[in-house]
């Protein structure tokens, strides 16, 4: 849907086909145990104890040939950190993020971490690695799988686990070890609109990439804190997401010497990810933003899904009803940044 | 969940004859609140460093003599005791309603551990905390029997594994279930379960009240705004559903 719709605004340029990641590169960051079984599932042979390790479940189940299309994954985004590292500044996959998946299981639709892999090249490779995830979930996957590594820094802003999965991504959880004070997390109130975000990312964001100065910058950039997200409660518009796109292609020239990879992620309203990612594409290309979708591709997909879709790139005006409890979501905002900030202070800046 | 689940074992024991200077040395270097008191294998009393405090005050009228008191002298001889395989519950509410610190656990007269509030915390943890990936459902459910059943035989229905459930009461009439679930779809799962007639406190519903909305995509202009241009204001409730690409 996004790639018709770069294509009838003109701007799609034709994509890299990387090769799929080995079986090693993806045992680089999991356990062989699960590849196993992922491998075996992928042949149709159920081990008894697939749950166990996420498979199978309503959100991962296993299907004909999973483990080489979750490899076709991992190695799109790890490309992009093979770029990186033979200089060049910017790559965009469009694809991957599968932040949930750990080392030992799969889990909430990931089988292996591509940011991960990608992420543990970069490092082996001796660089510093600043992993930030707006993805509306707390990227869970990648924060354990590199929770006592010092070389990287992980920053996820997500919905409040206290009711959406994961259920993690608390203050309190900040690194073990080597890794203490560089995993960050900052929990937002369900309900939490565009200026809440912006404020508490602004301050957040730039804070932190400072004082860990990266070599480079990895973006997990899902669109599921988008309104009409049916998954989550947080109400970005197009708006704020057109400034956050610009603010970490800022960031990654001011604190990552402009080096940047950014993923897609998890995204389920397809009237919403379609015209954030869409959004990112233009930026990231440095194109100038259209106004209306053409109306040939939308009347196409409009049949397709049976559903109208928004005509603009930009959400209209008021697109949802206004949020009585504002004031007090952004002062909880401010508070749980500050208690960020000061649980982290001692650790991060030294 | 039994007190041999949450105990620390083993646990570290005293004579009676130790001095309160070495006694509060031991707990300083343990970082530990209780020592049980030991004779011949046999459990006689319990000191805290409260105890030892108390007792080495200059407000004490005897005066402070730290090196020259015995542990003996000031412990409690009446200890209340846990077994193994009580339940953590029952170990919460002796220590709540003797106003106590901990429960020295014995099993056939010999002492095998010891429980503390710390431990009791650490179960509310387990029983509450987050242990696997999953959402978070809080269901309001009517007091009668069956009605847990009917939500947890909705959940399996749907292929979705519960990670944890409490329920406790609430009011006169109702339970409330709060159960964890391995979906991410956590939304989609509250709405049907609103759709079944259950009373879903959490997650809330995004757009406010919606008629079974799922998901509440009706762009509703808001008359203090301007008009919109045309277009915008006709899209009907019910959108796009779905994965648009990997989480």
């Amino acid at each position: 849907m996004l790639t018709s719709l770069l294509e009838a605004l003109g701007v799609w340029r034709a994509p890299l086909s990387p090769p799929e990641a080995s079986r090693e590169e993806v045992l680089t960051v999991h356990s062989e145990r699960l590849v196993k079984r992922v491998e075996a599932a992928s042949r149709g042979e159920l081990y008894p104890d697939l749950e166990h390790y996420g498979l199978g479940t309503g959100d991962t189940p296993v299907f004909p040939g999973m483990d080489r299309a979750a490899r076709f994954l991992v190695g799109g985004t790890l490309e992009g950190a093979r770029r990186i590292l033979s200089g060049e500044r910017r790559v965009l996959q469009l694809g991957g993020g599968l932040h949930h998946a750990q080392y030992d299981r799969a889990s909430g639709f990931c089988v292996y971490n591509d940011l991960s892999v990608a992420i543990r090249h970069l490092t082996r490779s001796g660089l510093r690695v600043a992993y930030l995830d707006i993805d509306v979930h707390h990227g869970d996957g990648v924060q354990w799988i590199h929770y006592e590594e010092k070389e990287v820094l992980t920053l996820s802003l997500h919905e409040s686990g206290r009711y959406l999965f994961p259920g993690t991504g608390h203050v309190h959880e900040m690194g073990r070890g080597e890794g203490l004070g560089k995993k960050l997390n900052l929990p937002l109130e369900p309900f939490t609109e565009d200026a809440s975000y912006l404020e508490v990312f602004e301050a957040l964001v730039p804070w932190a990439l400072k004082a860990f100065r990266p070599d480079v910058l990895v973006v997990q950039a899902g669109a599921d804190a988008h309104h009409l997200d049916p998954l989550a409660d947080l109400l970005l518009t197009t708006r704020a997401y057109e400034r956050l796109f610009r603010l970490v292609l800022e960031y990654a020239e001011a604190y990552a010497g402009g080096r940047v990879l950014v993923t897609l992620g998890g995204g389920y309203s397809l009237d919403g990810a379609v015209r954030v990612w869409a959004l990112l594409y233009h930026l990231f290309h440095g194109l100038p933003l259209p106004e209306r979708l053409p109306e040939g591709w939308r009347k196409g997909w409009e049949g397709r899904l049976g559903k109208p879709l928004t005509p603009t790139l930009h959400d209209p005006e008021g697109a949802y009803p206004e949020i009585p409890r504002r004031g007090e979501i952004e002062k909880r905002n401010r508070l749980t940044l500050q208690r960020l900030t000061e649980l982290v202070a001692p650790h991060l800046l030294h | 969940m039994l007190v041999r689940d949450v105990m620390k074992s083993p646990v570290l024991a005293v004579g009676p004859e130790v001095t309160l200077e070495d006694a509060y040395k031991l707990l300083l270097e343990r970082g530990i609140r209780h020592l049980p008191v030991v004779e011949e294998g046999r459990l006689v009393g319990i000191i805290t460093d409260r105890d030892i405090r108390l007792a080495t005050s200059h407000l004490n009228p005897k005066g402070p003599c730290p090196g020259c008191t015995q542990v003996g002298e000031v412990m409690t001889r009446e200890v209340v005791t846990a077994h193994p395989l009580d339940p953590v519950e029952e170990a919460a509410r002796v220590m709540r309603e003797r106003k106590i610190g901990c429960l020295p656990v014995l099993e056939d007269g010999a002492l095998v551990g010891i429980v503390t509030g710390i431990d009791l915390l650490d179960a509310l943890l387990r029983l509450t905390g987050v242990t696997e990936p999953s959402g978070r459902l809080e269901v309001r459910l009517p007091d009668r029997p069956g009605e847990l059943a009917r939500l947890t035989g909705f959940l399996a229905g749907r292929g979705v594994n519960i990670h944890s459930l409490l329920s406790y009461p609430e009011g006169e009439e109702a339970v409330r279930a709060v159960v964890r679930v391995n979906t991410l779809e956590t939304h989609l799962l509250a709405d049907a379960l609103r759709r079944e007639g259950f009373a879903v406190l959490w997650p809330p519903k995004k757009h406010g009240d919606l008629p079974g909305g799922v998901p509440p995509l009706r762009l509703r202009a808001r008359p203090s705004l301007q008009p919109r241009p045309p277009g915008d204001a006709h899209l009907p409730p019910g959108g796009p559903r779905g994965v648009a690409g990997a989480p």
